[in-house]
């Protein structure tokens, strides 16, 4: 019914021309603060405006036109113009927030109080804040159920979990693959997360864990309006730095003198176990000079003496120089900076919106010659060809472009393997950073302290490139008929074109393990096209007063390409040329394809009974490529129900409303493609033989889908008019039929097959809590997530006793691992004869690795024209073991690895007794007496097994992962148009500080980077500090 | 109007036509073959068996480790692995696809490769899964059962014996052979000697499947090709590009807390043996006083029985002889030997002293030491070394007392100086024969910490206690009474 009024309105204003008059004026809200962003819409046409920042709105309208004021969070109002031209309206706060439209599963928006599962918006102040060069460390803390974790270095993007899952990313309807860095943020109007199977069931196997959508800006302004805003940010100090110690330098048992950098002198191939830094101390280092013992000349020199002259250790020798402490760590890392400019301009006409815009941002990195580019251009825009049909479309362009950028991982390729871990502070960095080479042999071979392990990590960083060259092309065209007032169809394509160029030129004598050291260029060139289109049918029927019944029904077909091309020298020719055209050996060229589609068709059919009961039946049928046939073609049903209790049922006085919902849905889940048959891979060659090698995975040509069932249940209320809201969400996920690499006794001749099988089971409780704690002139507004959740083993295939380290009823994320041998009461048992600890041949268990709970709060601040944000995230539980303390022990930079190490060097034996028991042979345990040499010690017993915090807190490697982090502090001013500058409608300054503190257990590194273990030696935890301004006109 | 209804048509014609593409052909994979030629396999099985070849040799007492404790140093390892059993999976391929193309030639190298592997793992663990393995993809054999180490030897043997038959006459023209440059012959010359190095493995035994060891060893050696001198070796000759470079080449692991073992550097000291110069580098302190590379004094090695920091502290000193450069910094090195002409010498002689044939045991055991000699002098890595390797020296070197078979009387004195020999030609040479030679031989004589005897075994990977339990758990019952331990001793060593 109301559709055809709102035909009659249009044709009615098609007929009846009359005179257009100017209405101006002011949104306020309760407390009289203005409100920008208000639409402002003539009922019944899609003619309208949007307040500026300081509330204002100018429209043209008729004299018998309605204007209809709606803003988020605020019940809609409707302002008939009767001739008026200055109509100021104060928006009162919509207490229930149950008829805002959010968006919803394939492009269907669906009204709040309609939606049977759980689903939050972030808040918009994160998207308009979040200037780093990628989004998503923006969403931490923010939704209940969503992981995000945050590394530490520069074009390092960062993981999702939803519900510990991986979700779908879904940009204007569309899902992408992406890792933030080629979406243009500034874009991004709103994101809108569907955190379970319920919600995203209609994506298919794509959605099954979920999904983020986001959904990019439209022009609504009728006025031409254009936002310019920039940000600059630099690094200033850190919320976590890993410092070593700085009492000991290179060598071991004390001992040190450099010849070859590789064990040829005294311990100079390795470790930290050297001599202390005193005073007056001469120890023959890698700068050291070179003396000729016959003539006495000395010359002076970086780096080793191989393949010279002066590789006679009887007529030459290096000249003892000062031991000296250097901070090298602190000096190799410098300022890092961010810039982020953007700038978009929209327009609103009779027939459309249109909105443009660009941006262009770029990181400089805290590892010396590390950078990052990315800029883009977006454009999308909606027109009314005819009145029933509507056209959509989108082209957006993104670049990210890294001349450089640095690696990490345990490795020599990365710089914190090298400057934390394995350089030790007796090595000048000065002289490492202004000596790339050895004199005489520039571009051949590097100056350094070591030629066993290491890289000179200021050449590192310099002269090896590593370069990431990424174009990004999307469009979307999207085609509506509105048909009938009740049917409409639409049609939709998209494609987005990920082109990516990457290449490494390493100099020679660069050392990565096994790799060429002479010299090396290597390029990956790949293509990426996704191509994705439907259509969708939807009808509305109202069938009576008290039941109204819509109807979508759609299909789908997604094709999904990736080639990419690898081609490397072997050696170059000539130090510095980086061409295939100047490589020593044949060049290696390798070429990749891979192909996948799916199809499918779906339907949704949502009830309105009562206008209270929301019953939503959703089900789709895909057919995958990646599928045996046999198997290929696989049913998702939903049924969601939600029902707002305080529309029937009368409430206590203080509460608002009361919406109760509870979903069921089941989905499936496919292979990667060829995965179903077996076939050889190349291994290289020899000589101009190639070797090829079969699969240690048995394929299994009738595996089957993967099912996950899940069901949840909740609420959402508010209490004392909108000052407290809660929503509330329990669920349940059973994961079935697995496709799980079984392993196999390798006497089979295999490692693992493909089975289906299996069954783990996730149970999880969501909180979220706002509050408007102060409610005034001044305002204090907070808001609280909390998650628990919990994935258990359930069932084995094949009904086995163990699955891996697992048993049926243990958690998913347990953790077992090598542990020293114990006594029965638990005492640690040492070896008299090593004086060392023995590992114990059974794995013992050191916790599970998912905290216990995460939570974040957000707190703002409002008064007059200050907004103030304060946000806090963390988790509470859970352990991780830490790859870089165990090196730190190991090698010595350890800061507690200091202790024992004097009283050893004064005796001149070993001194340390460990704490523990030994076992004699007749069974007896007496007190351990045995000295052990200390650096032994520290090498074996924190190193070489896991010892928690409980075992010995001294030498723990595995930890309690708990923190809280000050993850943002934001202040904003807002300068509202007191038209003494023409043009400009608005502008608003920002001043922020991001990652700012974290309170931990864990000792050196930051456990917010990871939701693993810490096995990737990260950057330390930098806190960036920076400025926005925001211009309007 | 007309224009947009048109364009949606044609878009969902598009969309339609799409959606019928053939889902079972696009999900072939473009990329990679289901079948191949047995040529590429071969390639693979030729390098892959030279897999555990550059493994520091601390359980045969020729490295020590002074930053870190090794277990294999100490004796105090625990379990292995059955990574052996991946490379069979690829010989398994290589048998399979020569049946496909019918080829003899591929299949008895296919059968030549399984019985070195089956070789290789029964004397490591004892009984091992032998006729029911690699069948995981053809039968969904997923558990094998454990053979009998007897019932292996004779599988082994059969498989040799196979080979032979296969070989002998074969005129067939192979491909991918990059030790033997698909010389028949030469693999055939392969096979019978490694027939004897299997029968002489079992000295302790005098039948196996109901034969005399002895006999069948006699019957080889006299009516079987074996080689003739040391060119005839199967070995693998590294070059200087991507996937064909010496295994150890830039291995990081050479320059820092790697030294030579005075075990083995004291055994070529005593000899005077010149191949001491192209093992390892004299010490720090030798170089720094200037001796000569042949200067016997400037070697030393490091005591594998003591703490790691004892040694590490004579390292510290300056006094400890590390590997020869070569092995980490020459892209070719030198070529690795699966079984070469010094071996099948040894073992000759060997077979001589304990009357298994007659024959002449100090000539076959110096034809071995002139040939390893040879061997070396003709590595391009050792050209330095040349003049110390050459025919005089190696002339020289067999008047040594304790080299001259003739300076000693006793058959088991005479063993251990061909056992000795062996064992010095073998450093980076031959993974961990040198070790089970020394455990079925007692030569030569391995220095322990007090209190520690030398294993004769690894215990069973983990693994297969956790995916093959029933059968592995019958294997240790079956052999050590239900005790999966490194010193037990298995059926071979009996």
């Amino acid at each position: 019914m109301k559709k055809i009024t709102l035909l009659l309105l249009i044709f009615t204003n098609v007929l009846i021309v009359n005179a257009q008059i100017k209405v101006t004026g002011r949104v306020n809200d309760q407390q009289g603060n203005s409100l920008p962003g208000v639409n402002v819409v003539i009922k019944g046409t899609v003619e309208g405006t949007v307040t500026s920042i300081d509330g204002n709105y100018s429209i043209e309208a008729k004299s018998e036109d309605v204007l209809i004021f709606s803003f988020m969070g605020f019940a809609s109002k409707e302002e008939p113009v009767n001739g008026r031209t200055l109509i100021n309206v104060v928006l009162g706060e919509d207490v229930q927030q149950l008829n805002e439209v959010v968006a919803t599963a394939i492009g269907i928006k669906q009204q709040k109080k309609k939606i049977g599962y759980a689903t939050e918006k972030i808040v918009d102040d994160v998207i308009v804040q979040a200037k780093s060069l990628n989004l998503g460390g923006a969403l931490t803390g923010q939704v209940a159920g969503l992981t995000v974790s945050n590394p530490t270095g520069v074009f390092q993007s960062p993981d999702f979990l939803l519900r510990g899952k991986k979700p779908l990313i879904v940009l204007d309807g569309i899902p992408v693959e992406t890792d933030f860095f080629d979406i243009p943020t500034e874009n991004i109007e709103s994101i809108n997360v569907l955190k379970g199977t319920s919600a995203s069931a209609l994506y298919g196997s794509r959605g099954k864990n979920g999904a983020i959508l986001l959904t990019s800006k439209k022009g609504t302004s009728k006025d031409l309006q254009t936002t310019v805003s920039t940000t600059l940010m630099v690094s200033a100090g850190y919320a976590a730095f890993p410092d070593p110690q700085h009492e000991y330098g290179s060598g071991s048992n004390g001992q040190y003198e450099f010849w070859d950098g590789a064990d040829g002198g005294i311990s100079d191939g390795d470790m930290t176990w050297g001599p202390k830094f005193e005073p007056g101390k001469m120890i023959a280092q890698w700068n050291s000079p070179i003396r000729d013992k016959v003539t006495g000349e000395t010359i002076e020199w970086y780096g080793g003496v191989k393949n010279t002259k002066y590789d006679d250790r009887s007529r030459y020798e290096r000249v003892p120089t000062p031991w000296i402490q250097h901070d090298n760590l602190k000096n190799f890392l410098s300022t890092g900076i961010i810039s982020n400019t953007d700038m978009s301009i929209s327009m609103k006409t009779d027939r459309g919106q249109f909105m443009m815009t660009g941006k262009y941002a770029y990181q400089k990195g805290q590892v010396p010659s590390s950078r990052v580019n990315s800029g883009g251009l977006n454009f999308n825009g909606t027109y009314k060809l005819t009145e029933d049909l509507t056209l959509e479309g989108g082209l957006s362009y993104s670049k990210v472009y890294s001349p450089n950028y640095p690696r990490y991982g345990y490795g020599p390729k990365n710089h914190m393997y090298t400057v934390l871990v394995w350089m030790s502070d007796d090595v000048d960095g000065e002289a490492l950073k202004n000596h790339f080479w050895i004199p005489g042999q520039e571009g051949y071979q590097q100056a350094n302290y070591n030629y066993a392990w290491y890289n000179n990590p200021y050449f590192a960083a310099s002269e090896l490139k590593q370069v990431h060259d990424r174009n990004v092309i999307s469009s979307q065209v999207k085609l509506r008929w509105d048909i009938l007032p009740n049917l409409s169809i639409q049609g939709r394509g998209a494609v987005r074109i990920k082109d990516l160029f990457e290449n490494m030129q390493s100099p020679k004598s660069y050392m990565n393990y096994g790799d060429s050291r002479e010299g090396d260029y290597k390029t990956w060139n790949s293509e990426q096209t996704n191509f994705d289109t439907d259509v969708l049918l939807t009808y509305t029927a109202n069938i009576s007063d008290d039941l109204n019944v819509t109807v979508n029904g759609g299909a789908s077909y997604f094709y999904r390409k990736y080639q990419e091309e690898y081609v490397a020298t072997d050696g170059l020719i000539v130090p510095g040329i980086y061409n295939m055209g100047n490589s020593q050996g044949p060049v290696m060229a390798t070429n990749y394809l891979e192909e996948k589609a799916t199809s499918s068709v779906y339907a949704t059919a949502t009830l309105d009974v009562f206008k209270s009961w929301f019953l939503t039946l959703t089900g789709r049928n895909d057919k995958s490529s990646t599928m045996p046939t046999q198997n290929n073609s696989y049913f998702y049903p939903s049924v969601a129900l939600s029902t707002v209790v305080s529309d029937y049922i009368s409430m206590p006085k203080h509460v608002d409303y009361l919406k109760v919902y509870g979903s069921w849905a089941q989905v499936s889940s496919d292979l990667d493609p060829y995965q179903i048959e077996s076939t050889y891979s190349n291994n290289g060659i020899f000589g101009t033989n190639p070797k090829i090698s079969y699969p240690s995975g048995i394929v299994n040509s009738n595996i089957k889908p993967e099912k996950s069932s899940s069901i949840e249940f909740g609420l959402s209320t508010s209490f004392f008019k909108n000052r407290l809201g809660l929503e509330g969400t329990y669920y349940k996920v059973v994961d079935e039929n697995q496709i799980i690499e079984l392993p196999l006794s390798k006497a089979s001749g295999f490692s693992s097959r493909y089975v289906n099988g299996n069954e783990y089971e996730t149970k999880g409780l969501e909180l979220a809590l706002s509050a408007k704690i102060i409610n005034k002139a001044f305002k204090w507004n907070i808001r609280t997530n909390w998650s628990f959740n919990k994935k258990t083993l359930t069932k084995i295939y094949g009904g086995e006793e163990k699955y891996n380290d697992l048993r049926v009823g243990d958690r998913a994320d347990d953790m077992w691992g090598t542990q020293w041998q114990k006594t029965d009461d638990g005492r640690l048992i040492i070896d008299p004869n090593t004086g060392l600890t023995i590992k114990d041949s059974e794995k013992g268990y050191l916790g599970h690795t998912d905290p216990n709970a995460r939570f974040g709060f957000q707190n703002t601040f409002k008064y007059k024209k200050f907004t103030l944000n304060v946000d806090f995230d963390g988790v509470i539980g859970g352990v991780m073991s830490s790859t870089t303390i165990k090196k730190l022990w190991w090698g010595g930079r350890h800061p507690e690895s200091t202790t024992g190490r004097d009283d050893e060097y004064a005796a001149g034996k070993a001194v340390y007794v460990p704490k523990g028991v030994n076992v004699l042979a007749n069974g007896d345990i007496v007190e351990n007496t045995t000295a052990v040499s200390w650096q032994t010690w520290s090498q074996n017993y924190p190193y070489r097994a896991n010892v928690t915090e409980d075992e010995n807190k001294k030498f723990a490697n595995v930890f309690d992962r708990s923190y809280v982090k000050l993850r943002k502090v934001a202040l904003t001013y807002n300068f509202a148009n007191n038209n003494k500058v023409r043009l400009l409608n608005g502008a608003t300054v920002t001043l922020f500080a991001n990652n700012v503190a974290v309170l931990k257990n864990i000792p050196l590194v930051d456990p917010d980077f990871t939701t693993g273990n810490d096995d990737d030696l990260q950057d330390p935890s930098a806190r960036y500090i920076g400025v926005t301004t925001k211009f309007t006109f | 109007m007309k224009i947009i209804v048109r364009i949606c048509t044609c878009i969902m014609l598009a969309a339609a036509a799409i959606s019928c593409t053939d889902f079972e052909e696009l999900n072939l994979d473009p990329n990679k073959p289901t079948e191949t030629s047995p040529q590429l396999l071969l390639t693979t099985a030729c390098w892959d068996v030279f897999s555990e070849f550059d493994n520091f040799q601390y359980e045969s007492r020729m490295l020590v480790a002074t930053d870190g404790e090794s277990s294999e140093q100490f004796y105090n390892w625990t379990r292995g692995d059955f990574n052996f059993y991946d490379d069979l999976r690829n010989i398994q391929k290589l048998e399979e696809e020569s049946v496909r193309v019918s080829s003899d030639a591929y299949l008895a190298l296919a059968n030549f490769f399984k019985a070195w592997y089956f070789y290789n793992l029964t004397i490591k663990y004892g009984d091992i899964p032998f006729s029911e393995a690699l069948q995981g993809e053809t039968n969904e054999i997923y558990t094998a059962k454990y053979d009998t180490q007897e019932d292996v030897f004779v599988g082994i043997l059969k498989l040799l014996k196979e080979a032979d038959i296969l070989l002998d006459g074969n005129s067939e023209i192979i491909d991918g052979d990059i030790l033997n440059e698909g010389s028949l012959d030469q693999w055939q010359k392969l096979v019978n000697a490694f027939r004897l190095k299997v029968l002489l493995t079992l000295s302790h035994k005098s039948t196996i499947g109901g034969e005399t060891i002895a006999s069948s060893f006699a019957s080889i050696y006299s009516g079987k090709a074996l080689m003739n001198d040391v060119s005839e070796s199967t070995q693998i000759n590294f070059l200087d590009q991507s996937g064909s470079r010496y295994l150890n080449f830039n291995s990081s692991s050479f320059g820092s807390g790697l030294y030579m073992d005075s075990t083995f550097v004291q055994k070529l000291i005593d000899r005077e043996d010149p191949r001491l110069f192209v093992y390892c580098t004299q010490t720090p302190n030798a170089l720094k006083a200037g001796k000569a590379v042949n200067d016997f004094s400037s070697y030393e090695g490091g005591n594998p029985t003591v703490q790691y920091s004892l040694v590490n502290e004579k390292a510290v000193a300056g006094n400890i002889s590390k590997p020869n450069a070569r092995y980490y910094d020459d892209p070719v090195c030198e070529s690795m030997l699966l079984l070469g002409y010094p071996e099948q010498q040894f073992i000759i002689a060997e077979a001589i002293l304990r009357g298994w044939i007659s024959g002449d045991a100090k000539a076959e055991y110096n034809k071995g030491i002139k040939a390893s000699f040879e061997f070396f002098a003709g590595q391009a890595s050792t050209k330095n070394y040349s003049s110390y390797l050459s025919t005089e020296a190696s002339d020289q070197y067999l008047l040594n007392s304790f080299v001259d078979l003739d300076e000693v009387t006793s058959v088991e004195m005479k063993i251990s100086y061909v056992i000795t020999q062996k064992y010095l030609q073998t450093y980076f040479q031959a993974g961990k024969t040198p070790f089970f030679e020394q455990r079925r031989t007692g030569y030569p004589n391995f220095k322990t910490a007090s209190g520690v005897s030398i294993p004769n075994r690894w215990m069973y990977p983990q693994t297969e206690y956790d995916y093959n339990n029933t059968n592995v758990t019958e294997a240790v019952t079956r052999q050590f009474g239900g005790k999966d331990d490194i010193r037990e001793t298995p059926w071979y060593l009996k």
